[in-house]
């Protein structure tokens, strides 16, 4: 029986999972962190987790690929890849009719076009700015003194969600603040933000072709008021997993176990910058 | 004598202006107020007024004309007509600095290059006003991150020795570039002085799409802080002029056009020309 892992570590967040060498893959263990000040210590916590949660020992993990912002600062990985390969590659193994994974992460925001066989075919992406990326959501959540888990639910329950005419994170915060002044609604404020930032990432996915499925993944994905307004900004259902988040890390982790068989050195780490077509 | 009073109703502070003047006196500012904005926004213009007419000793019957600018400009109910802050920026910068060929305007949320033509009207402008990156905001949350008071961002930025560059371009992302900064031991001085070339290189960019030639004249709250000052001049290598009250020339901008327009309404020859 053999296993690999596979590591992703977000600017917010940072995901372990490792799986099992079978017919399909099987996912032994997942867990989540959130990364901190410190790249390498998360990584190397949420991997010893992980592997707790198998009941493995380190050793026995044959092959770890490294993924996410921090990947280079894996101190135990062998290889890296790139989140957009990494998340095409989760996205099909989770929904096999992938096309498109709509992807919304901490601090950026991606759209991936996949082809068949998980392969990236062509991708766009939102590192540059914080408007529709998890950290707008967050602001906007502290702003209104509610927690992040609840700002999906509520927002769903907007019944005339207000303007929000800025898409700057920044300044949306005076905006969240002068409805709250004019008496307007939580639910309506929230749904408004939901909405803006929904029309801001598909504007950005319409960049490639976004054809049926579509999957969204990243942590942003947990936000059931996001995946609704996405819908209605998309007009077409969004395929999402309840591991939605761990989507890059069980890309990686798949393309660990293919590397199994690449013989290594026991003991002796390297880490390769790992050059992969369509990336 | 004419009062007229500007109200510059700024994202982040409001600003009053009273003038006197007119039919022969000479212009004199009277008084000034200034008020957090806050979410109130008619409340802080009639705060601001208060503070500026008790400023100039004006007796309960001495109304001034009442003209409003700034992003809030069309709320106060009270006022008298309103004005864009471009066009008080340009005559209240002109009024201070006549040899001004063009204007920048560092707000909290916005940033605005205004090239003049003659007598202080405006020939071109452009402004940015969808992101905090270019704006005093950015300042403002860096300024929380380093744990720094806002009072010495300038100097500090002076002191440094070695600017640490800014590769965000987002006020947001930026927080976490700080914070690896500031893990890896750069200083704060160091740290502010990058911020402040940022913020140089981008009011820089707008001010080549309005010409910028002769007088830089720098308004606007941000124009207190030194460090953003000497950015702009090694940047730009034009002479910078900084007004004393650099907060208040939209105000005053405001005051003064409504003068001219109080002028003409009634039909004198003024000192001023509008």
């Amino acid at each position: 029986m053999r296993f690999a892992a596979g590591v992703d570590v977000g600017s917010t967040q940072t995901k372990a999972v490792i799986m099992q060498e079978n017919e399909h893959a099987r996912i032994v263990a997942r867990v989540l962190v959130d990364t901190g000040a410190n790249v390498t210590k998360a990584a190397e916590h949420a991997f010893h987790a992980a592997c707790r949660q198998a009941g493995l020992e380190a050793r026995e993990i044959g092959f770890v690929v490294g993924t996410g912002y921090g990947r280079y600062k894996i101190s135990f990985g062998h290889t890296q890849m790139t989140e957009i390969s990494c998340h095409a590659r989760g996205a099909h193994y989770l929904f096999p009719n992938t096309r498109t994974v709509i992807d919304m992460g901490g601090q950026d925001s991606k759209a991936i076009s996949v082809g068949e066989s998980g392969e990236v075919r062509d991708f766009v992406m939102n590192d540059k700015c914080a408007a529709g990326t998890g950290r707008f959501l967050s602001n906007a959540a502290d702003v209104m003194g509610i927690s992040l888990d609840e700002i999906g639910p509520l927002s769903l329950q907007a019944t005339k969600p207000v303007k929000i005419a800025t898409v700057c994170t920044v300044f949306v915060e005076s905006d969240i603040l002068s409805y709250l002044a004019q008496g307007k609604r939580g639910e309506d404020i929230l749904g408004g933000v939901h909405q803006a930032i929904a029309k801001r990432t598909i504007s950005l996915a319409r960049r490639i072709p976004l054809d049926p499925e579509v999957t969204m993944t990243g942590g942003v994905a947990r936000n059931t008021g996001m995946v609704c307004a996405l819908e209605e900004v998309l007009g077409r259902k969004l395929q999402v997993s309840p591991e939605a988040h761990f989507t890059g890390a069980i890309g990686a982790a798949l393309f660990a176990l293919e590397k199994l068989d690449q013989s290594f050195e026991f003991g002796l780490w390297r880490t390769e910058h790992a050059a992969h077509g369509g990336n | 004598m004419r009062h007229t009073a500007g109200i510059d109703i700024g994202t982040a502070l409001t600003k009053a202006v009273i003038v006197g003047g007119g039919n022969g006196e000479a212009l004199q500012v009277l008084g000034r107020g200034m008020v957090k904005t806050g979410v109130h926004l008619e409340k802080a213009a009639a705060a601001a007024l208060v503070e500026a007419r008790d400023m100039a000793r004006l007796g309960p019957r001495e109304t001034p004309y009442v003209v409003a600018t700034g992003f809030g400009r069309y709320t106060p109910g009270f006022r008298d007509t309103q004005v864009t802050e471009i066009t008080s920026a340009a005559r209240g910068a002109w009024f201070l600095f006549p040899d001004s060929s063009t204007v920048l305007d560092i707000g909290s949320q916005s940033t605005r290059a205004v090239g003049l033509a003659n007598k202080g009207r405006v020939r071109a402008f452009k402004t940015n006003d969808k992101c905090a990156a270019g704006s005093g905001s950015f300042i403002v949350r860096a300024a929380k991150y380093l744990q720094v008071d806002m009072g010495k961002v300038g100097e500090l930025a002076l002191a440094a020795e070695n600017p640490q560059p800014i590769s965000s371009i987002c006020a947001v992302l930026a927080e976490s570039e700080i914070i690896n900064h500031v893990s890896a031991g750069v200083s704060v001085e160091d740290i502010l002085s990058g911020i402040y070339d940022s913020l140089a290189s981008r009011a820089g960019l707008l001010l080549k799409r309005v010409n910028l030639t002769g007088e830089l004249t720098f308004i606007g709250g941000v124009a207190r802080q030194r460090g953003m000052v000497r950015a702009l001049e090694q940047r730009l290598q034009v002479k910078v002029n900084v007004p004393d009250d650099c907060e208040y020339v939209c105000a005053l901008g405001a005051a003064l056009l409504g003068l001219s327009r109080l002028e003409k309404a009634i039909g004198t020859a003024a000192g001023v020309t509008a």
